[in-house]
């Protein structure tokens, strides 16, 4: 048989991520970052609680967050941001995720809302939207997915028509976390009728208190009210409220999918649980079989966290490594998943809804309440890992 | 990067050879594979290039499943060499950390302090035992020893010459010789004392330079993969569009990139020593050895039958993964050293360490 070309493993672009290296700045960051958790956490606010960015909903919180030029933080000064770097924003949402932190009001205004409108949005937009997200005092819900539009979001139902002086939107957005305490929503809706279904949909910034707009609760199946159908029952939008091009809404939309898969909250969901389990097992000596399990679990979450940060750092130099992103959401949340069964298996313990709050066997509840969605939420796993190989044959 | 051929008398040994009986009989031959002109040949890397850079020749090894002990000699022995204050031979070198030996001073010193032998006139070193498994022992030309001699931990030198071998190898028929020393006499010249914290090292570095190792032979088992299953058809259609196979073709390739990303994390730190060495190379060699199953695994499930015969390349990177795994401290050994430290406290911490 004849020797194949040779190939260095460099040249293998879906496993090789780009090289890791935090700012200097970034070491500071990090102890002024702790020393607020600190604070928060006497002063009972940090929780340690598993998926925080879902269920930790305190907006108290996420204006002192603010204050500190936390929220918004890599918009650019002169919209009221920080103008940090987005590795030092990975920062500061690792240490607060890992801390348990109720971080779920300003979340989506902090990852998506605030990057797209400066990206997208008009002047106007940015003057109004970005100062107030960075104050930590508008906080924006994602209004994509639809009853038949999951995974397949270009089948969204959701139109938006044309009036006098604006669009006027009709459909119903589902599973959109935080409608029934949040601002505004970022809604995808059909502008066109085109032959290209990834053509005619656009980008609308919807106020989620105006005529026309009914939110009826849909409860997880732990009973906690966290999502919500959206009715758009002919909503008048007015012109300025459209977000980017009309018809650029799909490329608007794929174009954050790399920032929104590939951060902290996508393998570190759970982590608070593994906290617990080390806090559980102090009480005792741990024998050598769960040393070993929590080892590997460690080295897991210690690799898992470089790939994600290489991602981030290629999304930092300007690259789009949407393939990356995939392959860490997909390593990630099945870790979140695993991790929580694995902590089971560690230390045996009845998982107890209502044991005292905060206990391990509350925790444990919790965590495995929630483990479902972690593979689903931010594109469906089966999903993801077809784009992984989509991105092999692109080589 | 630059080369330098040390053994420019062996024969030059195309890893991509994928007739094995001719693979196996160089092994018994070749020393290491040199700088050559051949296009396929992996160059040893010079002595002072940065570990990253002999991290990434000791992966394009694993990748290449050379069969010379590459990492062996850049990662570990000419690095503990240095350290010890020892000149590093030319030619491919291997090691054993802390083997079970009897080691008496060869020149009791006459009016000895405390027990009979408890001092000496010089460092000569007698050498009683077996050294179990050392990776190509056949071919070094030195075997870098660290051992608790009666001055407390040493490192010393000898040439296989001077022991007995009993060859052996592992799944991979890498050799894995054992060498049996019978009151072998080592010069004071080849004797280091060294501090306990240089044999921690030796197990760190053996440890990183097998995870190297491993993180290639799974980027070839990624390789192989996605090549066959491009190529392959069945049912009028490559195997790649089957949604079955594409999904086991994505984990192989997540867990392929999480090694790589483990080895590369612990570049810098091998470098700085200390805790965040400890972390970074305990976390790397127990995803390494983790990870192993799960991508030989999906290898071969994905290959089909022409991947358990030698008719394809596969076999040399799964075998190697198999072995390579359990070598210089397997996941169980490494996870538990990597978890005994940890409270709820320093979890978080440790885990952001580095970068």
């Amino acid at each position: 048989m004849p020797p194949s070309t040779p190939s260095p493993t460099s040249a293998l672009s879906p496993i090789a991520f780009p090289d890791v290296a935090l700012p200097e700045s970034a070491r500071r960051l990090r102890a002024e970052v702790r020393a607020f958790v600190d604070e928060e956490r006497a002063r009972g606010t940090v929780l340690g609680r598993p998926d925080s960015w879902l269920a930790g909903w305190d907006p108290g919180f996420s204006r002192r967050l603010a204050e500190r030029g936390w929220v918004g933080m890599a918009l650019p000064t002169e919209y009221g941001g920080a103008g940090r770097g987005f590795l030092e924003r990975y920062v500061v949402i690792e240490e607060l995720l890992a801390a348990g932190a109720p971080v779920s009001a300003h979340w989506v205004s902090d990852r998506q809302a605030g990057p797209s409108v400066l990206q997208h949005g008009t002047e106007e937009q940015r003057r109004f939207f970005l100062p107030r997200i960075a104050a930590g005092r508008c906080f924006f819900s994602i209004g994509m997915s639809e009853k038949n539009s999951g995974s397949d979001l270009a089948s969204v139902a959701t139109r938006a028509e044309r009036t006098a002086d604006g669009w006027r939107l009709t459909g119903t957005k589902m599973w959109t976390g935080g409608a029934h305490v949040n601002d505004y929503a970022i809604v995808l809706a059909r502008t066109d009728d085109t032959e290209d279904k990834h053509a005619g949909l656009s980008q609308f910034i919807v106020d989620l208190r105006a005529p026309g707009v009914r939110i009826e609760p849909i409860h997880l199946m732990s009973g906690e009210h966290r999502f919500n159908a959206v009715h758009l029952e002919g909503v008048d939008v007015p012109d300025g409220m459209l977000l980017g091009e009309r018809g650029g809404g799909w490329q608007q939309v794929t174009g954050e999918l790399a920032f929104e898969r590939s951060g902290p909250e996508r393998y570190l969901s759970t982590f608070p649980l593994l906290v617990s389990l080390l806090r559980e097992l102090e009480h005792g000596s741990a024998t050598a079989e769960q040393l070993t399990r929590v080892g590997i679990l460690t080295a897991r979450l210690l690799s898992i966290r470089r790939l994600s940060l290489g991602v981030a750092a290629a999304l930092d130099a300007g690259h789009s490594p949407d393939t990356q992103a995939a392959l860490v959401k997909d390593l990630g949340t099945r870790l979140e998943g695993a991790l929580v069964d694995t902590v089971r298996g560690i230390l045996p313990t009845p998982a107890d809804p209502h044991a005292t709050p905060g206990s391990h066997p509350e925790l444990l509840a919790f965590a495995l309440l929630h483990s479902p969605g972690y593979t689903l939420r931010g594109g469906t796993n089966e999903i993801l890992r077809g784009i992984i190989t989509r991105g092999l044959e692109q080589r | 990067m630059n080369t330098r051929t040390i053994d420019t008398g062996a024969p030059v040994i195309s890893a991509d050879a994928y007739d094995t009986a001719a693979f196996h009989a160089a092994a018994d031959t070749i020393a290491v594979v040199a700088n050559t002109t051949a296009p396929d040949a992996v160059s040893l890397p010079s002595e002072d290039a940065s570990t990253a850079e002999l991290l990434a020749a000791a992966r394009e090894a694993g990748f290449r499943a050379v069969p010379a002990p590459l990492a062996e000699t850049a990662l570990v022995a000419r690095p503990l060499l240095r350290r010890a204050g020892l000149p590093v031979p030319d030619g491919p070198l291997s090691y054993a950390i802390a083997p079970d030996l009897t080691i008496r001073y060869a020149h009791p010193a006459a009016s000895a302090v405390g027990s009979a032998g408890s001092s000496g006139d010089d460092d000569t070193l007698r050498v009683t035992g077996t050294l179990r498994r050392v990776p190509w022992a056949r071919t070094a030309t030195a075997v870098v020893v660290l051992a608790a001699a009666p001055f407390g931990p040493a490192l010393f030198t000898l040439t296989p010459g001077q022991a007995v071998l009993t060859p052996g190898g592992n799944l991979a028929e890498e050799p894995r010789d054992d060498l049996h020393l019978a009151t072998l006499e080592i010069p004071a010249s080849r004797v280091r004392r060294i501090s306990p914290e240089l044999l921690d090292e030796a197990r760190l570095r053996a440890a990183l330079a097998r995870s190297a190792l491993i993180a290639g032979a799974a980027g070839r088992c990624a390789d192989l993969t996605v090549a066959h299953t491009t190529a392959r058809t069945q049912f009028g259609r490559p195997l790649s569009r089957f949604q079955a196979v594409k999904q086991e073709e994505a984990r192989l390739i997540e867990e392929t990139a999480l090694v790589r990303a483990a080895v590369e994390a612990a570049a810098v730190p091998l470098d700085t020593g200390g805790t965040a060495a400890h972390v970074a190379i305990a976390a790397a060699k127990t995803q390494a050895s983790a990870s192993a199953a799960e991508i030989a695994r999906i290898a071969h499930q994905l290959h089909g039958a022409i991947g358990i015969t030698r008719l394809s390349p596969l076999h040399l990177a799964t075998t190697r993964l198999w072995s390579w795994r359990d070598e210089d401290g397997d996941e169980t050994y490494w996870a538990r050293r990597l978890a005994r430290p940890l409270t709820a406290t320093t979890l978080w911490p440790t885990l952001t360490t580095t970068p």
